[in-house]
């Protein structure tokens, strides 16, 4: 680390003493969980994003200059993110490629206060008030916070929307029983309230929510409990690696529910290592398409995938694509600061993400879905596609490549939704 | 009263606790023989179920096989461990050797994040019916499994400390070392022993876990959680660490149970045993059948 | 007092026989010394002076539980709890009560000695193994509450914090923390060092090395048990809260058991029952890391970097430089780093006599 220091000390030296060198490298600092408790859906998205500037460095960058990215593996650990943000703030980054939601929500007044722009991993909807001005109690201007994807609060309610008409549908009398299960921590947390205000108004009866956590482990009680009060549909906040053991659990104990999972809570990984456990579990994807699937912008997607992968053989999951998306958001908004010339700032940089309306980044259409930022109103989009995850039969054999390929898992899309634009949702 | 839940609880209580009480066997059987608090018990079950997992999907190996080649490597890891680590220990202060342990503990366990991953891993399918009915609730097959290898392993265990010359050996180390070393014992090949014995057992509960839960670095965890077994049982009685590890258990999934019905605060489950510890500890520090510490000056 | 150390005890007066330095040598080695670190901030880059700062954090709270363990004969498994509570008090008084920060890390230092005076009191009738088991449980117990006391912590989302500053002058870089850290670790290790020379100190110490001589003696060993704890957290309190304004934000997910066991590790590997130890146990305990990444970084790249993916492990490899270093102090070095410098100067003393 004190060798990159050093480098960087040098590279912003030299960055001072002459301001108007063109072949300046951008520097952006990038956090990654490889390692903690959501490194299961953590490594493809940071490998998403790391393969995504390696491979817009190699087509020479954006305007002429190279990305600098100063990628960390931080474990999850809030304190550990905050400590290593006040190392690049002194370094001069000009964005920053976050990731979970405890770290993101710490650092807010920070970044705002330095004014470097944050897309995330982290979807809380907390981070979509960008003036502070919704009105919610506590409600704190995230300006220059920003991710690619439905927040986690809209896309439960998408999903919420989605069970009341399947409940209307199956003919099921009486009102349908909703619970809220995951952890003690923000990021499961996010949704909760949200969640379940949506539910009371569709004529849901809310059941206690069920604390698991993160981390993988033997669920068996939560899913008796679960069992007991009747639960009709259960949201899962958790990443998959702990939502696996407890769909497995549940399997075993005989629940019969319907399993509402967040965006990252559910992805061809987790479908194999699961097996029948995970079928018929309904969640978010932010793709349009899947990897394997056809569109116009998959050929960029497979050429940024042979930057880790010169093969071409790995399975790319959900993840993997978003963090692309994710990136090209960040590149493109650089890009706009670029052109407008003079010094690269992370003011330039935030302002380059209203640059655009209804913005896909160019090269990947047909993959990344449309996205608005405007300066009071950070959802990129309020459209949420929901997808089952098929599981007809045993996975333990193959790779995630080979079962997707003869049908064994299948993501099946079921529902497309897209939400008002309701000012009183914003912020929570 | 919600009967509904409260007994599938109660017996998801039993089964687990087995469970616990198999590895807190294993910690009493070294804490007998040697006098060392392994703080590294939860470590032997990682261990154990990865180096199967491994065997199994790596080597293709059909499960008795690759069951078997595991025992014969935590026998192996067991004694290396004691030779190369806890013997130069012997004479030191408690605070060094539990710093030891604990050294180990946290060793073993980033190296099985480095090998393996972070991921849980499932085993590949082993019983031609994943569960079975009892009583109305759903059990694995391999939890029934568990509770017939764990009344097995209780069975060898009194068998072994009160019929065979071993036993024997190691029950007379644990009582008075200097005259056992007298009559001919050898002192370390006892412990190397009992630290294999108890490496062997440890993997066998891993093993059951993983098959049922999918191996992951969750499993280190049962060895703290047997802590309050040992406590609940006393330290130095191996009958006392079967029923402490039945009643933890017992008493998680029934804190589960107060807490679903009455205080919706969502974490009794993990945190109920730590205050039984206390309590434990406050009103009878030596548990139901340790033998109370004379102190001699 | 003479300019050489004398072979042998030659002392003529119970101020020649208490003193912390022997020698003029010695004293004025401990100002140049000062004079430097006064100095750092304008020779270290950041990096380093942060480094520099979490070595005296450390330090401070490594000494704490030195006086637990290495003088009393305790253990504790829980320390990290209290450096945690003495953060969220600092934080907390600042934030409710509009204290000044210079002023929250001695209270917060205060609130964390109470509470454990509270886990003291029963913790004295305990020894050995069940102390080490009830600490235990107790960071358990402690680390559950913290993540579920909104009110005082944050809950699982933590809390910011503002920095230090003193009439004005506000201390939120390097360069300026590295000297609030550097005047509390004069302090807090001048006040054990005098401790230890006091009667108090004394019946520590006795208590650790025989306590049923000591209680003969007419000393009270629950009240020295307790009070053991009670300056162990006061120590984990004012290194917690000035963890707290370095850091600018706490969350309970730093205060977990690896860390516990952190802490314990520098007191082993500083020498268990030295002053001086506890800084040089935090400060490899704090480089360790360091010098685990510059290894790895060094071979990134490389064929061993691919066939043992360490790049993507660089966590793994310091929790098991961690556990390694540890287990091999134990059976190489058990007297820790103390001891080995001891030898290392008494080998430069009597050169070329050094047997």
């Amino acid at each position: 680390m004190s060798m990159r220091r050093g480098m960087l000390g040098m590279v912003a030296a030299a960055a001072l003493a002459m301001p108007a060198a063109a072949q300046q490298r951008i520097n952006l600092g990038h956090l990654m969980d490889l390692s903690g408790a959501t490194s299961d859906v953590g490594t493809p998205f940071a490998q998403g994003v790391n393969d995504t500037f390696g491979w817009l460095n190699g087509r020479g960058g954006v305007s002429g200059r190279q990305f600098n990215m100063l990628a960390v593996d931080y474990g999850y650990q809030a304190p550990r993110a905050v400590s290593q943000y006040q190392a690049w703030s002194r370094d001069r980054v000009v964005g920053i490629m976050g990731w979970g939601t405890a770290d993101t929500e710490a650092l807010v007044r920070f970044v705002t206060r330095d004014r470097i722009p944050y897309v995330s991993g982290s979807y809380a909807a907390t981070l979509t008030d960008a003036a502070g001005k919704s009105g919610r109690p506590g409600a704190e201007a995230t300006g220059f916070n920003f991710f690619y994807g439905p927040s986690y609060s809209d896309a439960l309610r998408a999903m919420l929307r989605w069970a009341a008409d399947d409940w209307k549908a199956k003919g099921a009398p009486g009102r349908p029983k909703y619970v809220h299960m995951g952890a003690n921590h923000p990021y499961p947390n996010s949704p909760k309230e949200a969640g379940e205000a949506m539910a009371k108004e569709l004529g849901f009866d809310v059941l206690p929510p069920i604390v698991f956590a993160l981390t993988p482990g033997d669920y068996t009680a939560q899913c008796l409990t679960l069992k007991s009060q009747g639960a009709n549909y259960a949201y899962l906040g958790n990443t998959a690696g702990s939502n696996i053991s407890v769909l497995r659990a549940c399997q075993t104990a005989g629940v019969n529910v319907q399993f509402l999972g967040n965006v990252w809570g559910m992805d061809e990984n987790a479908m194999k290592a699961a097996g029948a456990a995970a079928n018929g579990v309904v969640f978010p994807v932010r793709t349009a398409v899947v990897w394997g699937q056809q569109a116009p912008g998959m050929a960029n997607v497979e050429a940024v995938s042979k930057v880790s992968d010169p093969t071409g053989r790995a399975y790319r999951p959900v993840h993997y694509l978003a963090g692309i998306c994710a990136s090209m958001l960040m590149a493109e908004a650089v890009e706009s600061a670029i052109a407008k010339g003079g010094e690269l700032t992370g003011e330039k940089v935030r302002d380059g993400f209203y640059a655009r309306q209804n913005w896909v980044p160019k090269g990947f259409e047909g993959v990344c879905n449309p996205s608005t930022f405007t300066p009071e109103d950070h959802r990129g989009t309020l459209r949420v596609a929901l997808y089952r995850s098929v599981v007809s039969g045993d996975t333990s054999n193959g790779s995630v490549q080979e079962l997707m390929a003869n049908g064994t898992m299948k993501l099946q899309p079921v529902a497309t939704i897209e939400l008002e634009r309701k000012r009183e949702l914003l912020g929570w | 009263m919600d009967w509904a839940l409260l007994v599938p609880l109660v017996l998801n209580g039993l089964i687990v606790g087995a469970l616990y009480g198999v590895v807190a066997m294993s910690f009493v059987l070294i804490y007998k023989a040697s006098q060392v608090v392994n703080f590294a018990q939860g470590e032997f079950l990682l261990v154990g179920a990865w180096v199967c997992w491994w065997l199994l999907t790596e080597w293709q190996l059909p499960f008795y096989a690759g069951f078997l080649v595991t025992l014969a490597f935590m026998t192996l890891f067991g004694i290396i461990l004691q030779v190369v680590v806890l013997r130069p220990l012997i004479g030191e202060p408690v605070i060094s050797v539990i710093m030891a342990t604990i050294g180990l503990g946290i060793f073993f366990q980033a190296l099985m994040k480095w090998i393996f991953g972070v991921f849980a891993k499932p085993f590949p399918p082993i019983f031609p019916a994943d569960r079975v009915l009892v009583f109305g609730l759903q059990i694995q097959t391999a939890y029934l499994l568990s509770l017939g290898i764990s009344v097995l392993i209780m069975l060898g265990f009194a068998w072994f400390f009160t019929a065979s010359k071993h036993g024997l050996a190691m029950r007379a180390t644990a009582f008075d070392q200097q005259v056992a070393q007298s009559l001919g014992i050898s002192v370390p090949k006892v412990f190397a022993m009992s630290w294999a014995i108890s490496a062997v057992v440890s993997a066998v509960a891993g093993i059951v876990v993983g098959i049922v839960n999918g191996v992951s670095s969750a499993l280190s965890f049962y060895g703290i959680k047997v802590f309050p077994a040992v406590i609940l049982g006393g330290l130095d009685s191996v009958v006392g660490a079967v029923l402490g590890g039945l009643i933890i258990g017992v008493l998680e999934n029934l804190a589960q149970y107060v807490d679903a019905e009455w205080l919706h605060w969502g974490n009794m489950y993990t945190v109920a045993p730590f205050y039984a510890l206390i309590i434990i500890l406050m009103i009878k520090p030596y548990g139901l059948f340790g033998t109370k510490a004379i102190e001699r000056v | 007092m003479s300019i050489t150390a004398p072979s042998g005890e030659y002392h003529a007066s119970y101020r020649e026989d208490m003193t912390i330095f022997p020698t003029r040598n010695t004293r004025i080695a401990l100002w140049v010394g000062l004079a430097l670190l006064a100095c750092a901030p304008l020779v270290f880059g950041r990096y380093e002076l942060g480094l520099l700062i979490n070595i005296g954090i450390m330090g401070i709270a490594a000494l704490g539980l030195n006086i637990l363990v290495g003088f009393t004969g305790q253990i504790s498994i829980g320390h990290a709890a209290f450096f945690g509570f003495g953060a969220f008090a600092s934080a907390y008084l600042h934030e409710r009560y509009h204290i000044p920060v210079a002023l929250c890390i001695p209270l917060a230092g205060i609130a964390t000695a109470l509470v454990g005076l509270v886990f003291g009191t029963p913790a004295a009738r305990l020894k050995g193994l069940y102390l080490a088991i009830a600490t235990l449980a107790a960071q358990f117990i402690l680390e559950d509450f913290f993540a579920r006391a909104q009110w005082f912590t944050g809950g699982t989302a933590g809390r910011i914090t503002e920095p230090f500053s003193l009439f004005g002058w506000v201390a939120d870089r390097e360069e300026s923390y590295f000297y609030v850290v550097l005047a509390f670790v004069i302090i807090m290790f001048v006040v054990a060092a005098n401790l230890m020379r006091t009667r108090d100190g004394r019946a520590l110490v006795a208590v650790r090395d025989h306590y049923l001589s000591a209680e003969v003696m007419g000393i009270n060993l629950a009240y020295y048990r307790t009070l053991s704890f009670g300056i162990a957290s006061f120590y984990a309190g004012i290194a917690g809260a000035l963890y707290a304004h370095y850091l600018l934000f706490v969350s309970v997910e730093a205060f977990n058991i690896l860390f516990s066991i952190q802490f314990l590790g520098m007191v082993i590997i500083g020498g268990l029952g030295s002053i001086s130890g506890s800084l040089m146990g935090a400060a490899f305990m704090v480089l360790l890391p360091e010098v685990v990444q510059a290894g790895a970084e060094a071979l990134s790249g490389s064929a061993i970097d691919r066939a043992l993916r360490l790049g993507a492990s660089i966590s793994f490899l310091r929790e098991m430089a961690i556990g390694a270093a540890i287990i091999l102090f134990l059976i190489f070095e058990p007297d820790g780093l103390a001891h080995r410098w001891r030898l290392v100067k008494a080998y430069w003393k009597l050169y070329p006599y050094s047997h």
